[in-house]
């Protein structure tokens, strides 16, 4: 239960859920108590571009009745929640569609809100369209950016203003305000979060995914979230399991593969915090009984650019129809990934495509051997507000980086805190498995965040 | 920015009947340059035989 060094609004998910089951906690005390953070720190941190809040109190309200009838729903009952504008949710369609109709509630969002969970609004993403609106701020130092393009996700869960968050990664967009904000952050293999309802950005690298302060937070959500959808044509009918339940194996003879010459390729732009704070945690991995090794994937040193390829030219193709509109009044990162995506011709984009096929072939030969690839997530701590520009995020889609390959291949992957820089600014480790393994990934990440207990750690705000 | 980048950009918004916002092609000049170098460099290596990722796959039944 709450208490002064932990308030309800920093309950995990985990937590939360197990004191609503006994009846020891009340969905509408709790989402009471997360508006009332939001009241309180959402003028500082900017997260919340359309709070919800009578309807989320009225779901609480329905939970709370629905839990003393005895019809718990299972752990995402009562918990409340909010999404990153690119999903659609009935009465507010996301914003950035701007041109074109969306769905009413995107897949996702009625999946969680099925299982019971508490919407509390929508939150601001980067290259949001119309009058600007306020930039979200980093929790841990609102002079810092949260990372994007799913700012308002990283920055509601890390300043307490939800339990979990929905985001949207085409390059990197759950795992970087993630790694920045402090958070957890899963990008699952790709179809198995349905997409339907959310805005495109480009068909064959979106991925819709689950952000929280725990990992076993993340199980509890993909639980809700994972599993085929008839509306979206890549989702997957791979069979989906108990997340949460299968994550508390430990880590012992675990197979970790460090992609040393590709980490050595993106250390000139990397600071060198990053590489220490990652190199501590392998460590702490192998320590906790995996088996470490440095592997080689030749062709991951393409794999940013063709998925910035394969982005760009889908942009374009998916915005074709309101790209006149989009370049007269559209973001700035809009209007770029317009020109960018003319400028790529087929031939351009085939060769993504084969690049794309080579990288997933080289992956698959190396995960014979290994059960997961551990790298970092971000190239430094978050940047001051004053430092980034508005289309600086392309320079770093064109050059190797840390995310876009696992857009590229599909991927599941997980950003879990690991350390903070010397100006307290949160860094995180990558972890990468196979098609489908997500609880490989998890149980990885939950294991390495049990040990080390970064997220006793809190924003001061 | 490099004025046959810049000529081509220009016709392929003028094909697709599409205006660059003004300003923009000197905002954007790094960016696309950047951008164009690196294609070359996407086209540098020799993937032999390798083809599509994406792989059509007819069996409807089972989407």
């Amino acid at each position: 239960m709450a208490t002064p060094e932990k308030p309800l609004y920093y309950l995990s998910i985990h937590e939360a859920q197990q004191l609503i089951k006994d009846k020891k906690l009340s969905p509408v005390e709790l989402t009471r108590a997360v508006l009332d953070r939001i009241d309180k720190v959402d003028g500082q941190l900017h997260a919340f571009i359309n709070l919800m809040a009578e309807g989320a109190m009225a779901a609480a309200r329905n939970a709370e009745a629905e839990i003393a009838k005895g019809n718990w729903r299972g752990p995402m009952h009562g918990i409340p929640f909010a999404v990153k504008d690119q999903l659609d949710v009935e009465g507010a369609q996301a914003r950035v569609r701007q041109f074109t109709k969306g769905v009413g509630d995107a897949t996702p969002v009625r999946k969680l809100k099925d299982a019971g969970a508490v919407l509390l609004g929508k939150l601001h993403m980067s290259s949001m369209p119309g009058p600007e609106l306020p930039q979200p701020r980093n929790p841990w130092n609102t002079a810092h950016i949260t990372g994007g393009s799913s700012t308002g996700s990283g920055a509601a869960v890390a300043g307490g203003m939800c339990l979990g968050s929905l985001g949207e990664d085409t390059a990197g967009s759950i795992r970087n305000p993630s790694a920045f904000c402090g958070i957890a952050g899963l990008k699952a293999t790709y179809g198995r979060v349905s997409r339907y309802g959310l805005a495109p950005l480009s068909w064959s690298l979106d991925h819709c995914g689950p952000m929280a302060r725990m990992v076993e937070d993340l199980a509890h959500m993909l639980n809700a979230l994972a599993g085929h959808d008839p509306n979206d044509p890549t989702s997957s009918s791979q069979p989906t399991t108990d997340y949460a339940s299968s994550i508390r194996e430990d880590i012992k003879g675990l197979r970790v593969g460090v992609p040393r010459d590709y980490i050595d390729e993106c250390a000139p732009r990397t600071d060198p915090i990053v590489l220490k704070r990652v190199e501590e945690a392998t460590a702490q991995l192998k320590a906790l009984g995996a088996r470490v090794e440095e592997v080689k994937i030749p062709t991951l040193n393409l794999a940013t650019i063709a998925n910035a390829v394969i982005y760009y030219n889908e942009f374009w193709a998916a915005h074709k129809s309101s790209a006149a509109e989009i370049l007269k009044s559209g973001a700035a990162q809009r209007r770029a990934r317009i020109y960018l995506g003319l400028l790529t011709n087929s031939a351009d984009y085939i060769q993504a495509q084969r690049v794309r096929s080579r990288c997933r072939a080289e992956l698959a030969e190396v995960f014979q051997k290994l059960d997961c690839l551990a790298l970092p997530n971000q190239s430094g701590p978050a940047p001051r507000v004053e430092e980034v520009g508005p289309i600086d995020t392309l320079f770093k889609h064109v050059v190797p980086e840390y995310h876009g390959p696992f857009n590229l291949t599909g991927l599941p992957t997980l950003s879990v805190p690991c350390g903070f820089s010397d100006s307290n600014l949160p860094i995180a480790l990558q972890i990468v498995g196979k098609p489908f393994d997500e609880v490989t990934v998890l149980r990885a990440g939950y294991t390495y965040q049990q040990a080390m207990k970064w997220y006793e750690r809190r924003p001061a705000i | 920015m490099d004025k046959l980048i810049e000529a081509n950009l220009k016709a392929v918004l003028a094909r697709e009947g599409l205006e660059a916002k003004p300003g923009d092609l000197e905002q954007f000049s790094d960016i696309i340059e950047l951008y164009m170098s690196t294609l070359k460099t996407l086209h540098s290596v020799n993937l032999g035989s390798e083809e599509l990722g994406p792989v059509f796959r007819p069996e409807w039944a089972n989407k």
